[in-house]
């Protein structure tokens, strides 16, 4: 009953090394943002209130959609608005050409990712630049992210520094220390910042009520993208608009003690201007969020402000990694999202869940994404994808169990299967004995023992 | 895409509305606010010198950095080499050893601390080697929500939160200081 979820992380196990440093990784940010929880006292006030405001917010999305706008142009930003992807990286390709830029340097932005934008610049002739160091790391080895907060999570120290010596941009060969290694990187990318004609910024939160871009980094790569550049582009996507200063201080203090376990990111950046001469620009993507908001059953899904604490948490994403799930972004999360964009293609991935709803009692904006597989499951008729054989195999338990006749003639007859030997049952077609052996089945089945018990007792009583 | 286009379709598929949460979130807060911020600054990575405000900030700066030659700022009283207002481009800042600047406000919660645009050249908080910011002891507020009821931003516009130095774990979950940005913050807090 193999999933392409489960194939791929099937090949991901067989390096227990790599599996258990993965885990001990995610496990260890999970524990951290234990520690930041237990220090509010108000820890959960706060889930309730990002999850009632991301509620109001996403419910009267189109009012605060133009105030914010209203508020962006009053402030001379150059807004636009792209119904997909392709739309988007023509919107980004056409303001670069008409200021004529050569390179762009740009901080994390997964609305990049989900546009695969770097490519299309790249083909026409742009050089794009990712700083911050995971994304700096992915790019030159040719990667993608398999978190999207940590997304270089599962590289290792010697494969970072035997890059870094092949790109030329560490000199000290064998020396894989990650300090000397991120200095490295950080003199390499000065040079970048420099050069560079543009900076493109993802958004965390877009501020109804000022017109605010904000920005958190840990690095600063988001502020030395757009403080020396002039020309500052920010993609966002429109579900990340919030109402007003007061529901950015609620997000603000969820996102890094969810997504890193830090009491706050290292730069909240606000940016509501273009620089003296410079030009700012807005991408206002939709690119499926409209559906996901007109979704009955999934809407909520769009509450998420991808902190990731979904996946640091998670026993199937620890142990399998980002790459097992077909869509880009992995995790709980990432399967609701993978399903949202396209459920026939991303219906391998609703087997990464045990449903033990850790993610549930994590998400900061009360996402649920955890319930929400299980309704996924539920939907996968709909789309061709379900499992036939577990489909089968349900409807025979449902005769086996659902009728005392059967049931009874079958366990007093199942003791008979101890008999065959195991290497008859550990085959192929026999999915179950993948990972489990054969239960032994009792002479005596357990409601014969519990009916003569109580038979007896009932004897005792009248005795008495 | 026309935004009408988008608003419309927004519009028609809203079946429920929800309201914005009637009470606002009660913020910890901490009986001695200063002490708590200071054990904040040092957590997320910086050092805090307190000093009154007769002490002359040149000379503590200078002793704080007895190795650095360039020194960026545009407050007033400081002594610098470059002057972000008058540097005839935002990478003239490169090589800067130490940046000065102003925070207008303080967190205790978490070491965040305001810092408006006030210069032409907002790289200077960035792309210097080491950091100094100056906060006043009374701009210190317990926590975020109180934070956002008070920052301004100016016709610069743009802020930011600064809370320690830039810092990356993006190699092996290794806690390296200096990403991209400062290598070191020093809080300067003054009574």
């Amino acid at each position: 009953m193999a999933t392409s979820h489960s194939k791929k992380a099937a090949a991901f196990l067989s390096d227990p090394d790599k599996v258990t440093r993965h885990d001990q990784t995610f496990w260890g940010i999970r524990e951290k943002r234990d520690i930041q929880a237990a220090m509010l006292p108000e820890w959960e006030d706060l889930r309730e209130h990002a999850s009632e405001i991301k509620e109001h917010t996403l419910t009267h999305l189109a009012d605060y959609l133009e105030e914010f706008s209203k508020n962006l142009e009053s402030n001379g930003v150059i807004v636009h608005w792209a119904k997909d992807a392709q739309e988007f990286n023509e919107i980004a390709y056409s303001i670069l050409e008409n200021n004529k830029v050569k390179k762009l340097v740009k901080s994390k932005s997964m609305l990049t990712e989900e546009c695969e934008m770097n490519d299309y610049l790249i083909e026409k002739g742009i050089d794009v630049v990712e700083t911050d160091l995971g994304e700096r790391i992915l790019q030159l080895m040719k990667l993608k992210p398999s978190h999207i907060v940590v997304p270089a999570a599962h590289i290792t120290r010697d494969e970072v520094g035997s890059m870094f010596e092949k790109e030329g941009i560490s000199k000290e060969i064998g020396n894989h220390d990650p300090t000397y290694l991120t200095q490295c990187a950080r003199y390499n990318l000065r040079e970048e910042f420099i050069e560079a004609e543009a900076g493109l910024t993802g958004c965390n939160f877009g501020v109804a009520a000022t017109g605010d871009c904000v920005v958190c980094t840990n690095e600063g790569n988001a502020d030395m993208c757009t403080a020396i550049p002039k020309l500052h582009i920010v993609a966002m996507g429109i579900d990340k608009v919030i109402p007003n200063y007061d529901s950015l201080a609620v997000f603000q203090r969820l996102l890094c003690r969810c997504g890193t376990g830090q009491p706050t990111s290292s730069f909240t950046s606000h940016f509501r201007k273009a620089r003296p001469d410079g030009e700012m620009h807005v991408i206002l993507v939709d690119n499926g969020r409209s559906d996901i908001i007109a979704n009955p059953l999934h809407w909520k899904t769009a509450k998420c402000i991808r902190c990731g604490a979904c996946m640091n948490t998670c026993p199937v994403y620890r142990r399998s990694m980002g790459y097992s799930y077909s869509y880009f972004i992995p995790g709980p999360i990432g399967v609701n999202l993978g399903m949202l964009r396209n459920p026939k293609k991303h219906s391998g991935n609703v087997s990464a869940c045990s449903l033990c709803l850790s993610c549930d009692h994590v998400c900061p904006t009360k996402v649920a994404p955890g319930s929400q597989i299980y309704f996924w499951r539920q939907e996968l008729e709909k789309f061709g994808t379900e499992n036939k054989e577990k489909k089968y195999m349900s409807a025979a338990m449902k005769k086996l169990y659902g009728n005392y006749t059967v049931y009874d003639i079958a366990t007093q007859y199942a003791h008979f299967a101890n008999y065959i030997p195991q290497k008859m049952m550990d085959i192929k077609q026999n999915t179950w004995s993948e990972g489990h052996d054969m239960p032994h089945f009792p002479k005596k089945p357990f409601h014969k023992i519990y009916r003569q018990m109580m038979k007896e007792m009932e004897k005792e009583e009248k005795r008495k | 895409m026309k935004k009408e286009e988008l608003l419309n379709k927004l519009r028609s598929s809203v079946t429920q509305q929800f309201d914005m949460p009637s009470e606002p979130v009660k913020g910890i807060t901490f009986t001695d606010i200063s002490k708590q911020f200071i054990e904040m600054s040092k957590t997320v990575g910086g050092k805090v010198i307190e000093v009154k405000n007769t002490d002359d900030l040149n000379t503590i700066i200078h002793k704080a950095y007895p190795n650095a030659k360039v020194f960026a700022s545009v407050v007033k009283g400081i002594k610098a080499d470059l002057n972000p207002d008058s540097v005839a481009s935002a990478a003239e800042l490169n090589g800067t050893d130490v940046g000065i600047i102003q925070g207008v406000i303080g967190v205790a919660e978490n070491g965040c601390i305001w810092i408006p645009q006030t210069m032409k050249e907002r790289a200077i908080c960035f792309i210097s080697e080491e950091l100094v910011i100056l906060l006043d002891r009374k701009n210190i507020v317990n926590n975020m929500h109180e934070a956002y009821k008070r920052i301004e931003i100016n016709s610069y516009g743009y802020g930011v939160f600064i809370s320690g130095p830039s810092k990356t774990a993006d190699i092996e979950q290794a806690l390296v200081m200096g990403a991209q940005a400062a290598r070191g913050v020093t809080v300067i807090l003054i009574d």
